[in-house]
């Protein structure tokens, strides 16, 4: 007899079976998946009186009853309560459920909301596992992980017609939901999350998450942060009361600026959340994707880190990495996720996808959507421009806005391909004649003992000098520090 | 960069005047952006405080394996029961300074095969050939070379500098251990660990040299699947085998055959690590097995022509090459096997002499000649030999076991106390398989087959081999060619799902072939913990035994998990000199979450892997002092190594004890305050006695102080179901590892919680410090 918290469930119960993969001729039946049309699974926020605690439910044919082989549409619905919890978390929530399902051994499932693909195995089903066990398992473990949740239910629909029932107001939900998410604002909350999971390996480094900025890691936002608050409130994610905006632009809080010095232990002293220049927010070492300062047209290229071989300034991401991360802030060098670059607020006060002069071809397919159609067509990839060169003649070409920067861009400071061109025609006239000019190495001999201002002459005859070493240092000039 | 020579025949400046001014430059070293840290070429003193906080926590727990010394002529000297030597040594010393003797052979053969190679390499490609690991993926190119001596190194040349140092430090290594010198055996084993870095360095010399110039594959995961096992070798084909561990006479062959049109008309199959980095070059080449199967394959006859280099080769080679009428060439100095030295003579008279059978073998230190000489002679000397073997029939074997009189001399010379009698007696009877199963965990060391052993003149050895006929012949596997070094990038995308708990660990499986039991149960550790979401990375004879297993689906682990450094993820990094890419994942992490500066910055890097990187080592089969040596590589880092039974004999553990609470506090970094982290990791270095218990051990080994709860919780899931796997319960430690109830892993709540009240478990205050050992690391809170 097995003992715990799943002794009553005939197959074993562990994070072990996650990456656990039920092949087709291991397979008793498959739920939802790509040859089904009717599938999903929803997490909903219920008042305590509608919730049973501990209620499974199973709408259709148990796995048993289920032919083998067979493929069947599919919905989970798992409906909770309880005083802190908020609809506005349900999507937090629903995604617990790939994990919790996935821990039941002979239990597969993959992707989520209305493309779920799930497998029962043979093995499984013979050792008695039904869909009343996983209902259970599912409901033990949102109890174990989440002490907010209260009561939970959970209801299986395998009945094709209830299923098809269902769906659509399914989609309902979740365009409610992304429609939410998606217009939620900086300005319409009053806290924003912060995150020092990283600090396990970058002790300095501290991610401020807003509505509007996904964390570095890409892995977690606004709403997962207010959930990962609320289960754990004395954990690495936590509130930070976001005080009086400073710079709405820039994207400067007073209360990010106190949370990110407390947390980084002053390292850090403030924050432009919506920049790559001046104090940019700091990266660990996970971010997804670089943005990265172009002098010579004056936008700003993009790499991701899948993208291989050298960016456009002729530097691959592994070096432009090694500039700007360890929870450093690096003026022009910026580590960022994708969903940031999906913001109306990314890059804001830079110029956002009108400075981006530059962005691989993958990389770009990912964002596509959400670069404005009256620039997406004039940055190149990789497939259009290989030198910084070839760049200018591009964006020339295609009329991009740093050519000629508009008035909101010239208001940001940008002085735009042209300015640039301007600029080094100037200085290359100031410097005349315009030959380049070699400066001999000067060696300087300290001789000691020699009385000031006295003048000698040093005669080697013959002299043979050996250095077992030389070695060449180049000196670089320090930039201003910051304040 | 190569040398400069300025001559001015008169030269008047302000300052000088001067005749016949010469002015010549030894070597030119470009410096790069990153500034020196505090210890650039360490001597063996430098790190001796950053040793003993190690060897505080984690003491020196002595096996003696022998109660005297007999090192000089002072002795013997009886050490046991407390007593010194002549010189004044006591069991503990003598016991460290054993195991110094053995890391410095250890690592002065890794130096003297990079040293060997850098030259041969610089002969062939040139001083000023650059070094590329793994192109714009690898912007950390040489992490090891880099942390230790501070050099950047960008062409073989510079490569030189960097074995000057570490012959350097192995002169003084090896200097200790003379009578007279060191008496602490805490000091000896503070030098035990100054030769496990130096070895590192060492090898990632001969690796990073050997990828850059013959285009193995550069930090590639889908480096290419290459064929593995005996049942792979087509013996229609003239066949040579190469052993050891030094590539160049091997490539030389592959490349004789390349250019003379002969790559499929002849078959090139090795043994040990010159196998492995053979088929990292030409993926034509097989790979028979591990250490264990020289002798078998040897006596199968199936090689017409043997190529031996350096490095675990068997010693008695030329007596067993001989009995199967197979020519042996010896390609290195330090290995003559007593054969004449011909590389002065044509190529004709040397193939003429082995081919005619006037000589067993010959010694030839050149290898382009060589290889042109191997060729030459398989092609020849094969249609004689008629693949003549010395391994018997199944009849010829049953007939030699009725000889069995079951005194059990046998069972006493084995190392691993095989039943071999019991076996024998089954097969009298004319069944086969108990013997035949004997052959999955014979590490084919010969011993029961020596002079005098077996009173009826039975060969155990061979007998088991003979009735493996058919086991042999299905030995047909895939194995990924190693890949050398780790990507910087893959490194940056398993940051996240480190830090969110969902990889709970690097494991590497790397060491020899000495199993205790069957060699399966390094694949069946391999696959599990790929199974369990790790990231597996292995080397040498421990990556060919994972390639010679198959699955349910008839898979080997190779063609069933990605090459990738990943969740899930099998990385064969290539030969033994491959093992600082591992090494070198955990010190890039440093540098590349953290921003660590690497360059000659030994001790904190150290600290900041001991304390976050949840790595560990596991060698099952360890048998050489290279093993050794290597673990203690692992150590200095702060990284757990778990040994084989056979480990044991190493004569040393370092042990941790959980029970002493006072041993398992951090500094927290960001207040200066000691913090209790609990016993994380509890060892570093133990052996087990079953694979069960290694398997428990591994997810244990993996916990660090700054585990993130999500991350802890996902390694307690591990250890405890392991745990309770193997053992039928819960551990009974669980509570020193919870700090807070955000730890316990969701799954087993109910369970651990009730542990927990058991043991009077109270919630850790600071469950999360910013651990360090080192007091300079602490950051004062910065005002304003």
């Amino acid at each position: 007899m097995k003992s715990g918290m799943f002794g009553d469930i005939p197959v074993d119960v562990g994070v072990v079976y996650e990456g656990e993969r039920i092949r087709k001729g291991e397979m008793h039946a498959e739920l939802g998946g790509p040859d089904i049309k009717h599938k999903f699974e929803l997490f909903r926020v219920k008042s305590p009186d509608k919730v049973e605690d501990g209620k499974i439910k199973v709408v259709g044919p148990e796995f048993k009853d289920m032919q083998e082989g067979s493929k069947l549409p599919f919905a989970i619905i798992v409906e909770a309560s309880g005083k802190d919890l908020e609809e506005e978390m349900e999507g937090v929530f629903e995604r617990r459920l790939h994990y919790f399902t996935n821990w039941v051994e002979g239990f597969m499932h993959l992707n989520q909301r209305n493309t779920i693909w799930c497998r029962v195995s043979k093995k499984s089903v013979q050792r008695g596992l039904t869909l009343e066990h996983l209902g259970k398992v599912i409901a033990r473990l949102y109890h174990s992980e989440c002490p907010i949740i209260e009561k939970v239910q959970v209801t299986f629909y395998t009945d094709p017609a209830e299923v098809e029932k269902l769906y659509s107001e399914a989609l309902k939900i979740y365009d409610a939901r992304d429609a939410r998410a998606r217009g939620l604002k900086d300005e319409d909350v009053d806290v924003f999350y912060g995150c020092t999971l990283c600090q396990s390996f970058a002790p300095t480094h501290v991610c401020v998450i807003t509505p509007q900025r996904y964390a570095n890691c890409g892995a977690i936002g606004w709403f997962d942060g207010r959930a990962a608050a609320k289960v754990d409130p004395k954990g690495p994610i936590y509130e930070v009361k976001i005080g009086e905006c400073i710079d709405p632009l820039k994207g400067e809080w007073t209360g990010a600026n106190e949370s990110v010095k407390e947390k980084s232990l002053g390292e850090v002293k403030k924050v432009w959340l919506y920049t790559a220049f001046g104090y940019p927010h700091t990266s660990c070492g996970c971010f997804e994707a670089i943005a990265f300062y172009i002098p010579e047209v004056d936008g700003l290229g993009i790499v991701h880190r899948d993208f291989k071989g050298p960016a456009i300034n002729g530097v691959p991401f592994s070096t432009m990495a090694d500039s700007t991360a360890g929870g450093r802030q690096v003026d022009g060098f910026h580590g960022l996720s994708f969903e940031y670059m999906r913001s109306p607020k990314f890059l804001q006060a830079d110029g956002g996808w009108y400075r981006i002069v530059w962005i691989p071809k993958e990389a770009k397919e990912r964002v596509k959507d959400f670069i404005p159609p009256d620039v997406v067509d004039k940055i190149p990839t990789e497939e259009d421009v290989k030198s910084v060169e070839e760049l200018k003649e591009f964006l020339k070409a295609h009329g991009h806005p740093i050519v000629e920067p508009s008035e909101h861009l010239k208001k940001l400071g940008v002085k735009g391909l042209k300015g640039v061109e301007a600029e080094v025609a100037a200085t290359a006239e100031e410097a005349a004649p315009p030959t380049e000019v070699v400066t001999a190495p000067t060696i300087t001999m300290p001789v000691s003992g020699v009385p000031g201002g006295m003048e000698f002459e040093i005669i080697l005859k013959n002299a043979k000098i050996f250095a077992e070493k030389l070695i060449v240092r180049r000196i670089e000039k320090r930039k201003g520090g910051k304040e | 960069m190569s040398k400069t020579r300025i001559k001015f025949d008169e030269l008047v400046t302000d300052l000088v005047k001067a005749k016949g001014l010469e002015f010549s430059v030894g070597r030119i070293i470009k410096e790069w952006e990153e500034e020196p840290g505090p210890t650039p070429m360490p001597d063996i003193g430098t790190f001796r405080e950053w040793d003993h906080k190690l060897l505080t926590k984690y003491k020196p727990f002595y096996l003696p394996w022998c109660d005297l010394c007999c090192l000089c002529t002072f002795g013997k000297c009886d050490l046991s029961k407390g007593k010194r030597g002549a010189c004044g040594l006591d069991m503990k010393a003598q016991l460290s300074r054993f195991v110094l003797l053995s890391c410095s052979i250890g690592a002065a053969t890794h130096c003297g095969h990079a040293r060997h190679m850098v030259e041969e390499l610089i002969a062939k490609f040139g001083r000023d050939h650059p070094l590329d690991v793994g192109g714009e993926n690898v912007y950390l190119e040489a992490p090891n070379i880099r942390l230790v001596t501070g050099i950047k190194p960008r062409t073989l040349a510079d490569l030189e500098d960097v074995l000057d140092y570490c012959e350097t430090e192995i002169v003084h290594l090896l200097s200790s251990c003379h009578t007279g010198q060191e008496g602490d055996n805490i000091d000896f084993e503070s030098k035990v660990f100054h030769a496990g870095m130096i070895d590192h360095v060492s090898m990632e010399v001969a690796d990073i040299a050997q990828i850059s110039t013959y285009g193995f594959p550069k930090a590639d995961p889908d480096a290419p699947l290459i064929e593995v096992g005996m049942g792979c070798i087509d013996k229609s084909k003239p066949v040579i085998l190469v052993i050891g561990h030094n590539v160049p006479p091997a490539v030389e062959i592959a490349d004789y055959m390349r250019n003379h049109g002969l790559e499929d008309s002849i078959e090139v199959c090795g043994i040990c690590c010159t196998a492995i980095d053979l088929t990292r070059y030409s993926q034509k080449a097989k790979i028979v097995g591990p250490i264990s199967f020289q002798l078998r394959f040897v006596r199968s006859g199936f090689a017409d022509v043997i190529v031996v280099d350096e490095q675990c080769i068997r010693t008695d080679i030329v007596v067993e090459a001989q009995k199967v009428h197979a020519p042996l060439i010896s390609t290195h100095y330090k290995n003559f096997q007593g054969l004449q030295d011909r590389t002065g003579d044509s190529v004709d008279d040397i193939v003429r002499d082995l081919v005619e059978g006037r000589v067993p073998g010959v010694a030839i230190l050149d290898s382009e000649k060589a290889g042109e000489v191997a060729v030459r002679v398989a092609t020849a000397i094969a249609p004689k030999r008629k693949k003549f073997k010395i391994v018997p029939e199944e009849s010829a074997v049953i007939e030699e076991a009725k000889k069995c009189r079951k005194c059990y001399a046998c069972v006493r010379v084995c190392p691993n106390t095989l039943p071999i009698p019991e076996a024998l007696e089954e097969a009298s009877k004319g069944n086969l398989q108990p013997l035949s199963e004997l052959y999955e965990s014979c590490v084919g060391c010969g011993r029961c087959e020596q002079e005098g052993i077996c009173p009826a003149q039975i060969h155990p050895h061979t007998l088991i081999v003979g009735a493996s006929k058919r086991r042999i012949a299905e030995e047909k596997h895939k194995m990924r060619a190693g890949r050398g070094a780790i990507q910087d990038v893959e490194i940056r995308r398993v940051g996240q799902p480190i830090v969110m708990g969902e990889i709970p660990g690097v494991v590497a499986f790397v060491g020899c072939a000495n199993y205790p039991g069957t060699w399966k149960e390094v694949p069946i550790m391999a696959s599990e913990f790929t199974k369990r979401r790790y990231i597996v990375c292995t080397t040498g004879c421990a990556a060919m035994s994972i390639g010679m297993y198959k699955d349910e689906n008839g898979q080997s682990p190779y063609e069933a998990y990605p090459g990738a450094f990943e969740a899930g993820g099998l990385i064969n990094c290539g030969s033994c000199v491959s093992n600082p890419h591992i090494s070198g994942a955990a010190i890039k992490i440093a540098s590349i979450f953290a921003k660590r500066k690497l360059r000659s910055n030994y001790e904190e890097i150290a600290d900041y892997i001991h304390n976050r990187v949840g790595a560990v080592g596991v060698a099952w089969g360890a048998y050489s002092q290279k093993a050794s040596s290597i673990a203690s590589g692992f150590w200095r880092l702060g990284i757990p190594v778990i040994v084989g039974p056979h480990g044991s004999k190493y004569r040393r553990m370092l042990l941790g004890r959980k029970d002493d609470k006072e041993a398992w506090y951090v500094i927290d970094a960001r207040t200066g305050k000691s913090a209790y982290a609990g016993p994380v990791p509890e060892h570093l270095f133990i052996a087990a006695e079953t694979m069960e218990e290694a398997m428990v051990l591994i997810p244990k080994l993996c916990m660090r102080a700054s585990d993130t709860t999500k991350g802890r919780a996902i390694k307690l899931n591990h250890y405890i179901d392991l745990h309770r796997r193997f053992f039928g319960e819960l551990p009974d430690d669980v509570h020193l590892f919870v700090r807070t109830i955000a730890d316990i892993p969701v799954t087993m709540k109910d369970e651990v919680m009730a542990l927990l009240k058991e043991k009077g478990w109270e919630e850790n205050e600071n469950p999360n410090p910013d651990p360090t050992l080192l007091p300079r690391l602490v950051r004062a809170k910065s005002e304003g």
